[in-house]
């Protein structure tokens, strides 16, 4: 949540930059505020993880960044670059020719991103031909050097291969090996690893912090588990009701959360506590993003509700220069970083 | 959370506090893969092959292992919704099948929540009559039984009120699970088999699920197989753990000695796979390369071989039985058998002990 300015004249333009982000659903029954004002700047090479519970928006927001929300019902505001070309203004054409060389994504359940139909070495050639003058030699023999970046072994033979004839693991690496074909600045992970085992997972995050690094691109990063955006994020925003709620660097955030949605989450999550000692619990659900209520979505569940949380959304507050919170209780004591004027 | 609860016994106990409360022998269950020359079976899935254990009254063990390892299918042959290729299954002493007790007695006494808590819900009953429904079928009156799932609701901390009448379609995630956990409660049962209950919840629904759980135990004096793949929920929950690796019993131990000092290298590399919530010390290499082998075929010998670093020739000839290793902590691994063979197996077995 970084103040609301231009860049600083000299620095590198962001590879993201988003200024209250909204995105919302209307259809003839009802209109869903899926994203209530996101801000954001993601730097070439950075990773930032969106953690957050479903109907949270993590996965609308990652889907605006290269505009694959539905088309028709979805209406997107505010100010979205993504590598200097305006994402929400541009036409589908533009945005279709920007997919694949300067963002794509990688999701969930690789059995149903992959076409059953055709095998792993003809989808990466597909996707290099789309996007790239090259001979259908030339993609060729990039399909087979992917493979073999993503680790995958005997790769020359499994080029050949059908999804279904894939295990779990090897499926979740020829979907990265298709979305990193054209080399994209910026890519996106949806939950990539949730439906794979513990043994599995492990290898795929570590096979993506290792490409991620080689080929210094931009990675955001959406996962509801807090051990894996422990394992990958260098910066962590936590999603709630269509705000980023908090955000700061992994190992900050994950000590000492402010917020106390997120205090609320660190706590529920199982992780060493002692047996016999029940869980910290949120009680409540999240709000219905058709209603949202007046000021902060968490009041309705948080502990420490006072009438000033009701009067208006809280605004992000800065108890030290990386770190912000949406919560009045968070002491705003940070100059906004030097050059940027407030 | 010792054998004793505080409940009152139960009804159908007959052994004492010291027998199992569910014994299982060498069960398996191979499923014939058709599809071969004349639509004959051309090989087998041996999704479950030969597992022994026991489940004490009172407590919570915990199943873990990664998919294709036979957890679930272990979890659907307690509760009889699969016949086993072979292999008994002992409830309290009683044998169960033919000649023993029935399947309307023994379901009586074991029931299951399933992970999806949509799909195991009949979406054209109220939640209250889905609930009623097991005691009805008992011979429980229909006004009895409705009141009976009302009290359930409420005790799974669901206003019946306010829910009773409710269709699941309008329930969430959260609420739908403790509409199925009432309904596993329904017919008073004595073992649980709680198959992922939590993995399709979000995080903070989970730990209410989890708080849930724990409640009942003490309440009811329930007795959990609870099978996750989550291994800090299973830390969590469990008094006892077993680790399954295609189709077999990996290891088995209390829950201090799985986490503490695992001997398996599989359970070792389980624990190593978790994700840090530090980013200070992550993980610079994974503990293990590749998937699970595929069940239909697995490798001769121990089956973890062709993933474990420790793999000598020896593991591939012999297949290890459990080792004990005292304190009911034993594991299938030639290194902690004595005179095994391997290089790293322990001289005698007071050794093995003391490792």
């Amino acid at each position: 949540m970084p103040p609301d300015s231009a860049n600083p004249p000299g620095a590198a333009p962001p590879l993201v930059h988003a200024r209250d982000l909204t995105v919302r659903f209307v259809t003839r029954d009802a209109t869903v505020h899926a994203v209530n004002g996101v801000d954001f700047d993601l730097a070439q090479g950075e990773v930032l993880c969106i953690l957050g519970e479903s109907g949270s928006g993590k996965s609308v927001t990652l889907r605006a960044l290269m505009r694959l929300n539905p088309p028709g019902v979805t209406r997107v505001s505010g100010t979205l670059r993504v590598g200097g070309h305006d994402m929400v203004a541009a036409s589908a054409r533009a945005v279709a020719d920007l997919r694949g060389g300067l963002v794509s994504m990688i999701f969930q359940e690789p059995m149903t991103a992959l076409d059953p139909i055709f095998t792993i070495g003809r989808q990466i050639r597909e996707t290099i031909l789309r996007h790239e003058k090259v001979s259908g030699a030339e993609a060729d023999r990039r399909a087979l050097e992917l493979l073999e970046l993503v680790q995958i072994p005997s790769a020359k033979r499994r080029l050949a291969a059908y999804p279904h004839e894939l295990s779990g693991g090897l499926r979740q690496r020829a979907m990265i090996a298709i979305a990193l074909s054209c080399r994209p600045k910026l890519l996106l992970a949806d939950e990539p690893t949730t439906a794979l085992d513990a043994t599995v997972q492990i290898q795929i995050l570590l096979l993506l912090r290792q490409l991620q690094r080689e080929l210094g691109m931009g990675v955001v990063f959406v996962t509801h588990d807090l051990g894996v955006a422990g394992e990958i994020a260098d910066r962590i925003a936590v999603m709630y009701a269509g705000r980023f709620i908090e955000e700061g660097p992994t190992g900050a955030l994950m000590r000492a959360p402010l917020h106390p949605y997120a205090q609320g989450l660190l706590g529920a999550t199982v992780h060493g506590q002692r047996r016999g000692t029940p869980l910290t619990t949120i009680p409540g659900s999240p709000p219905n993003l058709e209603r949202l209520p007046e000021g902060c979505a968490f009041a309705p569940r948080c502990p420490y509700t006072e009438p000033a949380c009701l009067a208006a959304v809280p605004a992000p507050r800065r108890p030290v220069p990386d770190r912000a919170a949406r919560c009045i209780r968070v002491p705003d004591t940070a100059q906004p970083p030097a050059g940027i004027a407030a | 959370m010792g054998p004793t609860g505080a409940a009152p016994p139960h009804p159908d106990e007959i052994g004492g506090p010291a027998q199992p409360l569910l014994g299982v022998r060498g069960l398996v269950k191979h499923f014939p893969l058709r599809g071969g020359w004349l639509g004959g079976a051309r090989g087998v899935v041996r999704a479950v092959d030969g597992v022994d254990f026991t489940i004490r009254k009172g407590e919570t063990l915990g199943l873990v292992g990664e998919s294709g390892c036979g957890k679930s299918t272990t979890s659907r042959l307690l509760m009889r919704l699969l016949e086993p290729t072979a292999g008994e299954v002992i409830l309290d002493g009683q044998g169960v099948g033919a000649g023993g007790l029935g399947r309307r007695d023994y379901c009586r006494q074991v029931q299951m929540v399933f992970q999806d808590s949509y799909a195991s819900l009949n979406p054209r009953l109220p939640v209250e009559e889905s609930i009623a429904f097991a005691p009805r079928v008992h011979g429980t009156p229909a006004r009895e039984a409705l009141a009976k799932a009302r009290e359930l609701l409420a005790a799974v901390g669901l206003e019946p009120a306010q829910f009773g009448w409710r269709y699941p379609h309008a329930l969430s995630g959260g609420q739908r699970q403790r509409v199925n956990i009432a309904r596993a409660l329904a017919l008073r049962p004595r073992l649980v088999i709680l198959d992922e209950p939590v993995s399709a919840l979000d995080k903070s629904v989970e730990a209410q699920v989890l708080n849930l759980l724990c409640d009942l135990k003490d309440r009811f004096g329930l007795t959990y197989l609870f099978i996750s793949h989550d291994l800090n929920v299973v830390q969590y929950m469990a008094d006892r753990v077993m680790v399954m690796y295609l189709g077999r019993v990996a290891e088995i131990g209390p829950v201090e000695a799985i986490f503490g000092r695992p001997a398996h290298p599989y359970t070792a590399a389980l624990l190593a796979s978790r994700p840090t919530m530090d980013p200070d010390r992550r993980r610079t290499e994974a503990p293990l390369s590749g998937d699970p082998p595929n069940p239909v075929d697995p490798p001769s010998g121990c089956r973890f071989r062709t993933r474990c670093a420790h793999a000598e020739p020896v593991c591939a000839v012999t297949e290890p039985p459990l080792a004990p290793l005292g304190d009911g902590h034993a594991a299938a691994c030639l290194m902690a058998l004595p005179g095994s063979g391997h290089s790293r197996a322990p001289a005698t077995t007071e050794a093995a002990h003391a490792a």
